[in-house]
């Protein structure tokens, strides 16, 4: 048989691979790879950038040389004088207030989406049930915060404007200011979160469900199994891995949290979260330096989960 | 091909028609511009400058603002014949760049903090012909940098102020106070009625907590006075001196407690600025007073707009301040051109003064305006000021690099029910980091 003749420009060479990627290549290096180097090389300088951190330093007080500027994103909400204090202030601090998102904020959308998913499963009106769980999450952050800044008002006056106080007030009790509340408005800022997000992991997690062959089920309760155990033994293990997605998607999504804390107490009364004082040091207070720290600090608590995800994602692809 | 053209002629014609029609009603001038033209005329002394001398003009103002300058400088063009170029802009290094390329305007309307910034490149206020005389000593002192006036004060917006109802003071027989210790008693009066006195609402958003500190910076303007407020600009005094102390708790026994003020702490932080405001003009009203700046009246008429000045609603300078506090811009001049000179000796004289006060572009610290206002509150407002002593920016925007921001949130936490002491030391640690720098 006669080789086939190839033309030389079909050839591909070890170039031509590369001349595909480029358009691609160019884009990420000019709006991802730059600006993440730029950002790690700025947070190592003063608050203009003119000068090392270095030279931030004090002659009184601690001083970590040129990783000033993560002396001050990790230190300087702690209030160090005793391990108590230090405990005590690490709760109420940026950190261990994005610590409560996750875990509340995750198992919270997480859970409930879960259990609306397999909820609605079994009746007729689903889809008007998943549209309205899943309706907020056509509202911006910042109308969301907005709407439920209304929701959580405390007024003084002869009227109550928000409905928790004007219900709290009609039942004859004392209005609650529930975003200066030290404490509870961490928690009522989650709800916010939570109501925003079902929708999302409802949406996500009912697909999955729907995906569980119904043989399965079936046999599982010809066996004799309940329900719950149905759920617990069967539908979970199936779907555990889309679970786990939803979960990571979730931490990324709370870790970058900003806009419902900066439009609802503005990282006021103990309600700081590691986003919002971001913004806050570079875009109020101009600290390039410290806005960058806080930066590159919570792109690394992050990059964990993004790994999670995409090795999850590759063995996937692999199993198809 | 001939039937575009004919239609884009159309169009410029009919553009022409409506211009012409616009531009003599425009420029016309108003009976009351020519009166004062006539006496203007002969009182400006143009200091020797041509028909056609150009000054270059650099400002931050826009729109209204701006119309309110052109109406100032009026009298003074058409008298000189001065060809002004302005240009408005809020970017200051758009200034900066300029000052330093060596190609500086003539004339900069802009902050005081850059006085000391171009002092190598400003010409002397008393070179260019400055009527001295018009102009409180203070004045010229927050002017002066190492010994040398360099910068005229031309509109002052103080906030040094408290709103009322006079309405509701005359029915329940209180009096204005006049000092501090009056108006202790008087809060503790109205208590004692069992009103509320203060309403001290300072919700902002992110900035929550403004409303506070310039409260505050006004006790400090009783107690302690102007200078010590500009030390702590300046760094000499650390945030966390007794003197301040005082203050803040003086500020905190009302601001916590519901005897004193709408909602008590809680209130304090979750009230709106603007709300705040609102609750002393309600019927019946929540509060007798509210400290804020001048914008407040604008708050009121947009939601009580039948209250009048001076019965449903006005106010009075702190009493009992020993300076007052707020915005001040300043003329400095890189050109020592006789054009310029005519400037600063127009805007400095009597006349200059008086137009400011006319046009009523906030107050002039010019004396000679100081009773030409028509407007009652700019009028009531400039009496405030012709009795200050001194004149202080707002502390946390005069500190750089999150002093601001810092003493925001300070003062959120204490009046939640922070530990004084520790907000202090820290805001005294970012003070100093903060000037340092």
């Amino acid at each position: 048989m006669a080789k086939p003749r190839v033309s030389a420009v079909m050839k591909q060479g070890k170039l031509t691979p590369w001349l595909y990627l480029l358009p691609a290549l160019i884009v990420m290096s000019f709006f991802i790879v730059y600006p993440m180097i730029n950002t790690v090389a700025l947070s190592f300088q003063n608050k203009d950038s003119t000068a090392s951190a270095a030279t931030t330093c004090r002659d009184t007080g601690p001083c970590w040389g040129i990783f000033e500027n993560y002396r001050y994103a990790l230190t300087a909400e702690l209030d160090t004088t005793s391990l108590q204090s230090t405990w005590q202030s690490f709760w109420t601090s940026s950190y261990g207030n994005t610590l409560k998102w996750i875990a509340f904020m995750v198992s919270g959308t997480v859970i409930l989406g879960l259990l609306i998913a397999v909820l609605v499963d079994r009746v007729k009106y689903e889809p008007l049930a998943k549209a309205i769980i899943f309706m907020p999450m056509a509202i911006s952050f910042v109308g969301a915060g907005v709407i439920w800044k209304f929701m959580y008002s405390f007024g003084t006056g002869q009227v109550q404007i928000g409905l928790l106080n004007a219900i709290i007030t009609g039942l004859g009790f004392d209005p609650v200011p529930f975003l200066s509340t030290v404490g509870l408005n961490t928690f009522m800022l989650i709800v916010v979160g939570v109501w925003m997000w079902t929708g999302f992991c409802m949406t996500v997690l009912s697909s999955a469900l729907k995906s569980v062959p119904g043989e399965l089920l079936e046999a599982a309760r010809i066996d004799g199994a309940s329900e719950i155990q149905v759920f617990f033994r069967i539908m979970l293990p199936i779907i555990s891995p889309t679970v786990v997605v939803v979960i990571t998607t979730m931490v990324i999504n709370v870790l970058k949290l900003f806009d419902i804390v900066y439009v609802m107490t503005g990282g006021n009364f103990n309600t700081q979260v590691i986003a919002n004082r971001m913004y806050t040091e570079m875009y109020k207070n101009f600290q390039t330096g410290r806005g960058t720290a806080i930066a590159v600090i919570l792109i690394l608590a992050i990059v964990p989960f993004i790994f999670m995800n995409i090795k999850r994602f590759m063995a996937q692809e692999a199993m198809r | 091909m001939k039937k575009q053209t004919l239609v884009i002629l159309s169009v410029l014609m009919v553009f022409a028609f409506v211009l012409a029609a616009c531009g003599p009603t425009a420029t016309e001038p108003t009976e009351e511009m020519v009166e004062t033209e006539e006496v203007v005329t002969s009182e400006i002394d143009c200091m020797g400058a041509q028909a056609g001398d150009e000054i270059n003009m650099l400002y931050q103002w826009s729109g209204g603002e701006e119309e309110n300058l052109n109406n100032i400088l009026r009298p003074f063009v058409e008298a000189c014949g001065v060809v002004i170029n302005p240009e408005s802009t809020r970017d200051q290094a758009l200034l900066d760049t300029r000052v330093q390329a060596g190609t500086p305007p003539d004339i900069t309307f802009w902050n005081v903090t850059q006085l000391t910034q171009y002092q190598d490149s400003l010409i002397p206020m008393t070179d260019l012909g400055v009527h001295e005389e018009n102009y409180a000593d203070y004045w010229k002192s927050i002017g002066t940098v190492d010994g040398v006036w360099l910068g005229l004060p031309v509109k002052a917006d103080p906030k040094t102020l408290v709103w009322y109802s006079p309405a509701e003071f005359s029915a329940a027989g209180y009096d204005v106070p006049t000092t501090w210790d009056e108006l202790d008693a008087l809060v503790e009066q109205m208590v004692a009625d069992g009103v509320v006195p203060w309403s001290l609402g300072m919700e902002s958003g992110d900035a929550t907590g403004w409303t506070g500190t310039d409260f505050i910076q006004d006790i400090m303007l009783v107690q302690q006075g102007p200078e010590y407020v500009m030390g702590i600009i300046d760094g000499t005094i650390p945030y966390n001196d007794p003197g301040v102390k005082a203050a803040w708790e003086t500020y905190g026994k009302w601001a916590m407690s519901d005897m004193y003020t709408v909602g008590g702490a809680a209130g304090t932080v979750s009230i709106g600025f603007n709300d705040a405001i609102l609750k002393v003009f309600s019927t019946p009203p929540e509060a007798m007073m509210v400290k804020q700046s001048g914008f407040a009246g604008g708050t009121v008429l947009e939601t009580y707009a039948d209250l009048v000045f001076g019965e449903g609603y006005g106010f009075f300078g702190v009493p009992g301040a020993q300076g007052l506090q707020g915005g001040s811009d300043w003329m400095m001049s890189f050109s020592d051109s006789d054009a310029v000179k005519a400037l600063v000796a127009y805007l400095s004289s009597n006349l200059g003064g008086e137009t400011w006060a006319q046009v009523g572009f906030d107050l002039t610290p010019n004396m000679g305006g100081a009773s030409a206002y028509t407007d009652p509150a700019l009028l009531k407002k400039a009496e405030i000021l012709a009795n200050a002593t001194g004149f202080t920016p707002d502390i946390g925007d005069s500190i750089p690099g999150g002093f601001g921001s810092a003493e925001f949130a300070g003062i959120t936490e204490y009046v939640n029910g922070g530990d004084l002491d520790s907000i202090l030391d820290n805001l005294a640690e970012v003070q100093a980091e903060a000037l340092a720098q």
